[in-house]
């Protein structure tokens, strides 16, 4: 629930009871209010109907209020103290009952004793009651409304500059290198949120960028003490007479050593990837990539005896970077022939919409989700980096292309979809 | 010929100074874009193998130097820097080739020989070695005249054996020259493997000595003592 739903909500509720309670209330204190009005005012009228009666000598004029009515009889024995009731009399004409306020007394006049009553209609004042509650009742609902709308539309004018925080934040993301501004605030506590904020984010890439020049740098010194490594292991191999236990410890440090070396220019690419190092964009066509390193690896597709199978549409070129284009297709191919098994089947698909390499292989699917995890490798080649898919995975993520496997008829089927990751081309029985 | 190596990491150029060793080439090692500046300017060199960054300057501004004075010299770049950019650079300012650190010294060594070749013949050139004919420039090799039928790879693996005789090559080596730094090596070896028993069945059906030799698990080599 938003906070401004839940203030409103509070208020609304909060001031519904209280104006329940106070309406409650108020009706009793008026009620009471009129009561004791128009008990003074019964009184009144009681002292001067023994007044008249006494001197008219019994007789009493009837009130010339329609609104009050007196019952006077004769009684035996007097002297019965003042009786206030409420009480409902039937009103012939209108056919209903009406509410009245009876006052009961009795009275020796001229020695007679005299019970009298007198009844005062209620139904005046108990209407301006109600005419009052009911004023007060739309009074209060509008200003409810009034403060809840007052209330919304100036909590979301404060509130903005919050929203757009969050919406910043969400949509922050450390390698666009781009500014983290967020908007002035006169409200203190957001002015002091954004200030943190910014303090926090500007610390925190400043650290990444720290990190990552280290990252790099580090990856870029690392090469030479290799190349030295590697240029005097090569040395000492030329040395001569070494037996065959010292060459073959010569030929495993060599042999790490320009694994290292891969592994660090593969993490240097890849870094470069998610730095968007590659700005260059041409026509290319992976047409002629996969023709070129097909030529390439001609021969160990041949030894391997691995059977190639060409569906390429004509005229297909990709908006790219020329060296990452040939990293996508070169990663999948070499990965395809890696994997293969000697007979296997090698195919390469080239559509408008995507590119799919297919590949015999082990016989059962693969698990998706750590297919392109780095460093992730099949038990059956414990020797590769498990870096390629990583690339293709980062260069498709660079491009906003899919990147989809799936097993089908013995084939490990690796998909680039260049329109992302539109189903459009699976639904049409492609997958 | 002659060689200036231009690199400020002194074990490495020394490496490259070993290796090159009983070539026959002369080698002349400087460390620092000065001293480069001073000794092209004073003598006159065959190949230069240049280093990207030198503690003082840049090995490209190097080659737009000599290119500006008009040197006819072979060039190499070594790079730690395996960046496209660079390496384009490289290419059309005039390098003839580019090496990424950490690189197999048979490999900067078959580049010397193949920019020796061009030099030394003017490009029309033929390659003898005892019994073995190669003419580079049409990618055929003779054995006492006949002719060797070979896979582009198995020529490239030859000529690369030739330019490397005597040596032992690590199969990384050889698979890195076959097929560029694409390949991972270990997926390679067993097309190494291959491809050498093709070449060394080849080789000698056309009369050819056994001059290919297995090191252990280790490499090759062209033996020709």
């Amino acid at each position: 629930m938003r906070l401004l739903t839940k203030t409103s909500l509070n208020l609304l509720s909060i001031s519904l009871f209280i104006y329940l309670f106070g309406v409650i209330a108020f009706y009793y204190s008026l009620r009471v209010q009129v009561d004791s009005n128009v008990n003074k005012e019964m009184e009144k009228r009681k002292f001067s109907i023994i007044r008249q009666m006494a001197e008219a000598h019994d007789s009493v004029s009837q009130p010339p209020n329609r609104n009050e009515i007196m019952l006077v009889t004769p009684v035996e024995k007097g002297g019965s103290p003042d009786r206030y009731a409420d009480t409902l009399i039937f009103n012939r004409e209108e056919q209903r009952y009406q509410l009245f306020r009876q006052l009961g007394f009795s009275e020796t006049i001229n020695n007679q004793s005299y019970d009298i009553r007198i009844f005062k209609s209620l139904e005046e004042t108990d209407s301006l009651i109600v005419s009052i509650i009911m004023t007060m009742t739309i009074l209060v609902i509008l200003l409810i409304v009034t403060l809840l709308v007052v209330n919304r539309y100036s909590s979301r004018l404060v509130w903005s500059v919050f929203y757009d925080t969050v919406e910043k934040i969400n949509k922050y993301d450390l390698n666009t290198h781009e500014d983290f501004a967020l908007k002035d605030s006169d409200v203190k506590e957001f002015a002091d949120l954004n200030r943190v904020l910014i303090t926090m984010t500007e610390r925190i890439k400043n650290d990444y960028l720290n990190l990552k020049e280290y990252t790099e740098n580090a990856s870029h010194e690392i090469q030479t003490p290799l190349a030295i490594i590697n240029a005097k292991l090569e040395l000492l191999l030329q040395a001569g007479e070494m037996n065959e236990k010292q060459y073959k410890a010569l030929s495993d440090a060599y042999e790490a050593t320009i694994r290292l070396s891969k592994y660090n220019s593969t993490l240097i690419l890849l870094a470069k990837i998610e730095n968007k190092q590659f700005p260059e964009s041409k026509n290319v066509s992976p047409e002629n990539i996969i023709k070129r390193l097909l030529e390439n690896l001609e021969d160990l597709i041949r030894s391997k005896k691995i059977e190639m199978v060409y569906k390429i549409a004509p005229d297909i070129t990709l908006q790219m970077n020329p060296y990452l284009a040939e990293m996508l297709i070169v990663n999948l191919i070499k990965n395809a022939v890696r994997h293969n098994i000697k007979g296997g089947k090698l195919v390469v698909e080239l559509e408008k919409s995507y590119l799919r390499i297919s590949n015999t292989g082990p016989d059962h699917p693969v698990d998706e989700s750590i297919l392109f995890k780095r460093f992730y490798k099949s038990s059956s080649s414990p020797e590769s980096l498990g870096l390629g898919l990583a690339i293709v995975q980062k260069i498709c993520a660079l491009y906003g292309f899919g990147v989809k496997y799936h097993f089908e008829q013995h084939m490990h089927c690796l998909t680039v979809l260049f329109n992302g990751n539109d189903r459009i081309g699976l639904n049409n029985g492609l997958i | 010929m002659k060689i200036l190596i231009i690199e400020d990491e002194k074990t490495l150029s020394d490496s490259i100074v070993d290796y090159l060793d009983g070539e026959g080439h002369l080698c002349e090692v400087v460390y620092t874009f000065e001293e480069a500046v001073e000794k092209i300017e004073l003598y006159q060199y065959d190949c230069i193998v240049v280093d990207i960054n030198l503690p003082d300057g840049s090995g490209l501004d190097l080659i737009r130097l000599i290119k500006k004075r008009s040197i006819t010299v072979g060039i190499i770049i070594v790079s730690a820097r395996n960046s496209l950019d660079n390496r384009i650079e490289g290419l059309e300012i005039g390098a003839d080739h580019y090496l990424t650190k950490p690189f197999h010294l048979s490999e900067l060594n078959a580049h010397l020989k193949s920019i020796h070749r061009r030099i030394s013949f003017n490009g029309s050139n033929e390659l003898v070695l005892n019994e073995i004919r190669l003419i580079p420039d049409e990618h055929r090799a003779f054995v006492l005249e006949n002719e060797l039928v070979l896979t582009k790879k198995e020529y490239e693996l030859l000529l690369f054996f030739i330019s490397n005789k005597n040596k032992i090559i690590t199969k990384a080596g050889l698979a890195e020259h076959l097929w560029g730094d694409h390949m991972d090596a270990a997926d390679s070896y067993d097309f190494i493997y291959t491809h050498i028993k093709n070449l060394r069945r080849e080789l000698l059906k056309k009369g050819c000595k056994d001059y290919i030799k297995t090191i252990y698990g280790l490499g090759y080599k062209f033996d020709l003592t």
